[in-house]
């Protein structure tokens, strides 16, 4: 495993375990995350994914090990300042009350509500345009599909970093299963625009189920469940192989390398 | 230029029109209060049945502009303007009426409603309910100042005084004996109550010459088996209406907890309307009087 | 998708009507007093010229009791709003919380027991034994649940709701075991006090429930936008850096205070609250900062409605408020149940 490089503005978490009763989450997980890459978090169910994504996002306190974001514990941040720069996508999520899509993805824009620029109503806009929610915009959310549901959740989470903030703290938008209820076309769009969003500096980390997509799309996965019950880190291409790939999800795997040269899994 | 003499005359003339208008009018004033009287006859509202009774016997009931549900003898009285229950009064409701004066027992409420009426000008006497003969006459005398008839009002109490002293007089010469023993049974609402100290029942079962089965508690309490057990009452009193609400007397001696009393064993049972029985009202020296009646008959 | 009207309209029209609804009042009452009287009595304030009749009934009967109703609606209205959104449910409203439950107990206590307990009370404290009574009950019980819904993680609805459900029926117990208890008149008057009235409203109470609603819903406007968040879930909200816990406990203060303070001085009015929220929701959508505050007007528009019906259809007698509420609620319920089949 090639060593990453230490940044100081990442995201870590050091000997991090949850533990709720007798039931432990999650068990001493260490990660180091980079602005500007997507990383995929991988795992057979159970594996403890979702909630290491809600512990660092700082929605859950670790019964042991801690959380650091620019070198400094989570805690010390502070909710509110969090979440001017950190957005959490849910994997599925109750909405009370016939709100809009167009409201929900405007909730989005909650934290900013103290100095709201002047383009607040364009953001909201550009946002359901980018996951293509937009012709969606005056339905109550309640009525939709579980995929546009999804989409507009994502667009909210956009909507919420959409500036780069002026202190230059990175942002960074994390996703729990945002693919698992769209459709195949809206499954790689949205992928590209989370590497777009990489690309412009924000640091994207996802849960995925899709083994495919991570091996597309991510630059660096981190792979929970191995046989040890730890933790891997790593590139894509480096951490994805077939053993590993074996050992975690128990299933026979045989990579194929599609038209453009990106490796992809056959299964079964 | 008239001459001092015209002058003088025409003043001759207006002091002689002056004297005789004066005449006439200290006669026309003397008049006057009757027909101020009949014309300007305080307007009344009575909040309980007895009060509106009382009303009725002074002869003012052209007075009265409004009474509350419970007065409902004579007949006359239920086709009033009703203010609605007497502890659920209503301000504008009551000064809607225009009425001079209100009269009600220390019952009647909202007290603030009350105030309200006062601070608008109208009288408003509130007679202590006490139950005692002391409470009747208080009645009387209230209606008799509030309706401007005090001498009438003086007629009645003092023929009610009268009536009442020969009750008590024959009440007091028939107790030689033991007294029999009264339970007072209200059933009205759901659960069945029994009376103790301090209620309207206990001093109206005293009057007749009976003792109240029930002691040690005042107030109301529901009706257990047990405690009729030990009260052991010769006499069952209850009012009509309770045994309407039960459906009858057959049904009323059906209950449980009557079963293990003296009275039950004999079926003892009276019954007078409620508002006659415990109203303390002017009917209450023939109540008092029919009741030790059948005290009598019941315990021969 | 339903009809929506713009925040303005809707705020704009809840106004209206709450002026139509005073003004109708105010012409309106068992006591007649006709229009240019009512012109006269509004045009001679403040001047100290003969008052007559009209003049009094008008200034310290009907008017004190049209302010109240005011106050009554507003409080409610906006309580119930707070509630359906901490609860993230249409259907609560702030009887969960046993605000109506503690204050109907105390109020049982002190019209059966009071003279027993504390014969001292009531002759210091007059009339107002009731009031504060009634306050300090509904606010103790809040705080009982509030108490009983706290984990370490914070304070948990589905927690309260649970325990909100069990106070209100120990509640319910302790006031029929009082009722057994009572003689005639004092169930009699605790019923009438439990079906709500406006009547024997008196400046110095109505000036004080004013206030206390008043610094309630300036209290209130703060938690509108977060409560939007909340409908996110209350995770989610955590994320958009709302203090969840911090406005779970300013939302249930608020709602004790205002309609504690309310039903102390009127007894229960009931499903003000369950359905001003839901008609303003119905024509404006469900932003509480556009729901908040009209369903505090419109709350008040209905109070003042209901109690014009109660105070003239059966003069010179008077329904209780409570009735009126709950023939107008009652339906409305039910077919609110019927309209959201699928979704609650």
């Amino acid at each position: 495993m090639t060593a990453m490089p230490r940044d100081p503005m990442a995201l870590c978490c050091a000997g991090v375990e949850v533990r709720v009763g007798a039931k432990t989450l999650l068990a001493d997980a260490s990660v180091h995350l980079a602005p500007g890459r997507v990383t995929a978090i991988l795992g057979p169910n159970g594996a403890g994914k979702s909630t290491l994504l809600s512990v660092l996002a700082g929605q859950r306190a670790p019964t042991r090990g801690r959380v650091t974001l620019d070198g400094r514990p989570l805690e010390d941040h502070g909710m509110p300042a969090l979440a001017l720069r950190r957005a959490l996508m849910p994997q599925e999520s109750a909405v009370a009350f016939d709100f809009t899509a167009q409201e929900i993805v405007a909730l989005g824009r909650y934290p900013h509500r103290r100095s709201p620029g002047r383009d607040e109503d364009a953001i909201v806009e550009e946002a359901m345009g980018l996951t293509d929610v937009s012709a969606l915009a005056p339905r109550v959310l309640n009525t939709l599909s579980g995929g546009e549901k999804a989409r507009a959740h994502m667009a909210r989470a956009l909507a919420q970093l959409w500036h780069p903030r002026p202190d230059g703290a990175t942002r960074w938008l994390l996703l729990d299963e945002p693919t698992a209820a769209l459709d195949l076309a809206h499954q790689h769009s949205a992928m590209r625009l989370l590497r777009a969003w990489a690309a412009r500096g924000v640091g994207v980390v996802a849960v995925l189920h899709d083994l495919n997509l991570a091996r597309r799309y991510a630059d660096e996965v981190v792979v929970l469940g191995g046989a040890s019950g730890g933790l891997m880190q790593g590139a894509t291409a480096e951490v994805l192989q077939p053993g590993l790939i074996e050992a975690v999800w128990g299933t026979p795997c045989q990579p194929v390398t599609s038209v453009d040269g990106t490796v992809q899994y056959l299964f079964g | 230029m008239t001459s001092f003499h015209e002058m003088n005359d025409r003043f001759s003339l207006q002091r002689r029109d002056v004297l005789r208008l004066l005449g006439a009018s200290s006669l026309g004033a003397a008049a006057l209060p009757l027909f101020a009287q009949n014309a300007k006859l305080p307007k009344l509202v009575t909040v309980s049945g007895a009060i509106t009774e009382v009303v009725y016997l002074l002869g003012a009931e052209a007075q009265l502009v409004g009474t509350d549900t419970t007065s409902l003898y004579p007949a006359a009285a239920r086709a009033t303007p009703k203010v609605g229950y007497m502890r659920q009064l209503s301000a504008e409701g009551l000064l809607s009426l225009k009425p001079d004066a209100i009269i009600a027992t220390n019952e009647s409420g909202p007290a603030v409603v009350l105030d309200q009426v006062r601070s608008a000008g109208v009288k408003v006497e509130i007679i202590e309910a006490d139950h005692s003969w002391g409470e009747v006459q208080r009645k009387v005398q209230a209606v008799g100042r509030a309706a401007a008839r005090e001498a009438q009002a003086r007629e009645l109490q003092a023929k009610l005084d009268a009536d009442w002293s020969q009750v008590q007089q024959r009440v007091a010469a028939a107790s030689k004996g033991r007294k029999p023993r009264v339970l007072f049974v209200l059933s009205h609402s759901a659960s069945p109550q029994v009376s103790g100290e301090k209620t309207a029942a206990h001093s109206v079962i005293g009057f007749a010459g009976g003792v109240n089965a029930l002691g040690g508690f005042q107030g109301y309490r529901p009706m257990t088996a047990e405690a009729m057990a030990s009260a052991a009452p010769d006499i069952i009193l209850t009012s009509t209406q309770s045994i309407e609400a039960h459906g009858g007397v057959d049904k009323f001696w059906q209950r449980p907890e009557l079963a293990l009393t003296p009275a039950f064993k004999k079926r003892s049972l009276i019954t007078q309307d409620a508002l006659l029985l415990l109203g303390f009202g002017p009917r209450m020296p023939a109540a008092i009087a029919e009741l030790h009646e059948k005290f009598l008959v019941a315990t021969a | 998708m339903s009809q929506r009207f713009s925040a303005q309209a809707v705020l704009g029209g809840s106004a209206l009507l709450l002026v139509a609804a005073f003004v109708v009042g105010a012409a309106s009452g068992a006591y007649a007093i006709s229009l240019p009287q009512l012109w006269g009595v509004l045009t001679s304030l403040g001047q100290g010229a003969d008052k007559s009749p009209e003049h009094l009934v008008f200034l310290n009967i009907r008017l004190p009791r049209l302010v109240l109703g005011v106050a009554a609606g507003a409080g409610l209205g906006m309580a119930g709003t707070l509630m359906q959104g901490l609860f993230r449910n249409p259907l609560a409203d702030p009887g969960l919380v046993g605000i109506s439950s503690g204050a109907a107990l105390a109020a049982g206590v002190t019209i059966i027991l009071g003279a027993w307990l504390w014969p001292v009370l009531p002759r210091t404290l007059g009339s107002w034994t009731l009031v504060l009574m009634a306050f300090g009950g509904g606010l103790s019980v809040t705080l009982l649940i509030y108490g009983l819904s706290r984990s370490e993680g914070g304070t948990r609805m589905a927690l309260m709701l649970l325990a909100g459900i069990a106070v209100n029926a120990l509640a319910s117990a302790g006031l029929g075991f009082l009722s057994v208890m009572a003689t005639d008149e004092q169930l009699r008057s605790l019923q009438f006090w439990l079906l709500g009235s406006l009547g024997g409203a008196r400046w110095s109470a109505v000036l004080l429930v004013g206030a206390a609603v008043l610094l309630s819903c300036v209290a209130a406007r703060s938690l509108a936008a977060p409560l939007n968040a909340i409908a996110l879930g209350e995770a989610q909200a955590a994320l958009l850096g709302v203090d969840v816990e911090r406005i779970k406990r300013r939302a249930i203060v608020v709602t004790a205070v205002a309609v504690g303070a309310v039903t102390a001085t009127t007894g229960i009015i009931g499903f003000i609250g369950l359905i001003a929220p839901h008609w303003v929701r119905m024509v404006a959508g469900p932003d509480h900062r556009v729901v908040l505050p009209a369903s505090a007007l419109l709350g008040a528009a209905l109070v003042l409605a209901a109690d014009t019906v109660a105070r003239t259809v059966m003069a010179p007698a008077e329904l209780p408020l409570g009735v009126l509420t709950a023939f107008i609620g009652a339906p409305m319920f039910l077919w609110m149940l019927r309209h959201f089949k699928g979704r609650i």
